[in-house]
């Protein structure tokens, strides 16, 4: 009887091309974690009747409220949130007027009642919080409390700039923060078939990890629709491109003003659907 | 006799086609003709356009269970939001001080009560269509505009449309350096007409329009 080496060379040499298939994006050639979906959370959301609307006072209620819309008319709910220091959730609550606050594991903990619509939260240091009305554009300051701080002077955090270069590089001008020194960023996206479209900076942290998402074609046949992909990568102070995030769904029932959030080396996802916010997390750690 | 049967068949689609064509082109020779630089224009006016909310601008009589987005004395940029409304920046402006409610959203139903400006009534209007009537929808703004044949994520022009039938639509106003696009729209969320940037993952699903009658 033959020996099965000619199999297990076969085998071998398999295995050694899927580990290479896995790991590498996308231009360095080196080991790029691919970082699946960790965990996710959910939040129930109560989709409102014509008479419900009515009564949207309920600053006390655990579910979020979405309205589904009509013809012309897209639904409307939560659409933006972010993370305190503790891990817990800021989500906003339009239709009721409110910043709903949830814990790290999706527990209801109550609500700011902030008496206008916001469509986006922007947490910044020192403990402050930045709502953003949706019917006037103004910027409200709020402690990690839920305290109206009128006088306190506050600015959305700049991202850093970024440019596409072609169809498969771009640059991003990381500013300097903590320890990191700052400095172009080279970008490349190198899958066959796919084009890069925009590359847009989520955070730099005190380690000068930059977090950046892209847009990508989605590749395959032509639709009648736009089609697209959506990467989301953390590249080390050094410019080496660390992980990636690669199953990111677009499928949104509610288009999120803040669509991802970064905070400590975790990607958030915000992701309403007509019967739950779902909160998908990455953890790049 | 099959070849018989096809040429019945052809003759009998060209006859179902031919007045479907002329309709066509009668309602593309009828549409006026517009530039794209006076269609970003009347979107920008209509995102700037400024009003001060009355007392009597909160209230919408032929509505029981409305609530007005606004407070009184509150100085707004952006005509308001309302479904079912076409009203460009004079019409507001009179029918605001009429009394009428300042905007208002589907789940109040179409009012008779209330002035703004949708999604679909904010693209015609930016397209130089004629407000009377909200003759165009998201359902059927293919009647007056074609699917662009360019490359959508580089090569669309200011004043096309992106549409999902049913649903919304947004007037592109041009692409930024980082490959994120500007857009203009009558938003219900926000509650009026803004213009703002934004990322194409928002537009999953929606289709690029160009409207048939530009004057390029």
């Amino acid at each position: 009887m033959r020996r099965p080496s000619g199999v297990i060379f076969l085998f071998l040499v398999t295995a050694l091309m899927a580990g290479n298939a896995g790991g590498g994006p996308r231009g360095s050639g080196s080991e790029v974690r691919t970082i699946a979906l960790t965990r996710v959370i959910r939040i129930p959301v109560s989709a409102l009747s014509v008479q419900e609307s009515a009564e949207l006072q309920d600053g006390d209620s655990a579910n979020l409220a979405a309205w589904p819309g009509a013809a012309d008319e897209p639904p409307e709910g939560p659409n933006g949130f972010d993370v305190l220091d503790d891990g817990s959730f800021l989500i906003s609550d339009p239709l009721r007027s409110r910043i709903a606050v949830f814990d790290s594991q999706g527990k209801f903990r109550g609500a700011w009642k902030i008496a206008f619509a916001a469509d986006s939260i922007t947490v910044i240091p020192k403990g402050l919080v930045l709502v953003h009305e949706a019917s006037t554009g103004q910027l409200h300051v709020f402690d990690s409390q839920g305290q109206p701080h009128p006088n306190e002077g506050a600015a959305l955090p700049e991202p850093a700039p970024a440019r596409v270069l072609d169809s498969k590089s771009g640059t991003v001008s990381r500013l300097a923060t903590g320890d990191a020194h700052g400095g172009p960023l080279d970008v490349r996206f190198d899958i066959p078939g796919l084009t890069l479209l925009s590359l847009q900076t989520l955070a730099t942290d005190h380690e000068g990890n930059t977090y950046i998402a892209l847009e990508t074609t989605a590749g395959g046949e032509a639709t009648d629709a736009i089609n697209l992909k959506k990467y989301v990568r953390r590249y080390a102070a050094s410019g080496k491109l660390v992980c990636e995030i690669t199953d990111i769904p677009l499928d949104y029932y509610i288009a999120p003003v803040d669509e991802l959030r970064v905070h400590k080396g975790i990607v958030y996802q915000l992701m309403t659907t007509s019967s739950e916010v779902r909160i998908n997390v990455w953890d790049t750690n | 006799m099959r070849s018989c049967r096809y040429r019945l068949l052809v003759a009998c689609v060209c006859l179902a086609l031919a007045p479907l064509n002329h309709t066509q082109t009668g309602v593309i020779a009828r549409l006026p003709l517009t530039r794209r630089a006076d269609m970003v224009a009347t979107a920008r006016k209509l995102a700037a356009h400024t009003w001060i909310v009355g007392e009597a601008n909160l209230r919408a009589s032929c509505a029981r269970n409305y609530r007005s987005d606004w407070k009184p004395g509150q100085r707004v940029t952006g005509i308001p939001y309302s479904w079912g409304g076409i009203d460009g920046p004079e019409a507001f402006d009179q029918k605001l001080k009429k009394g009428l409610a300042a905007g208002a959203h589907s789940r109040y139903g179409v009012l008779s009560c209330t002035t703004g400006i949708d999604c679909s009534g904010f693209v015609s209007l930016c397209w130089g269509l004629s407000p009377s009537g909200h003759a165009y929808s998201t359902s059927n703004l293919r009647a007056i505009a074609g699917k662009p044949k360019d490359n959508w994520f580089t090569d669309l022009k200011e004043g096309d449309a992106l549409s999902k039938p049913g649903s919304h639509v947004v007037l592109f106003t041009g692409y930024n350096p980082d490959g994120t696009i500007n857009v203009c729209e009558a938003s219900g969320s926000a509650a009026r007409v803004i213009c703002h940037m934004t990322t194409w993952s928002r537009y999953k699903g929606y289709m690029p329009l160009r409207y048939k009658n530009i004057d390029e």
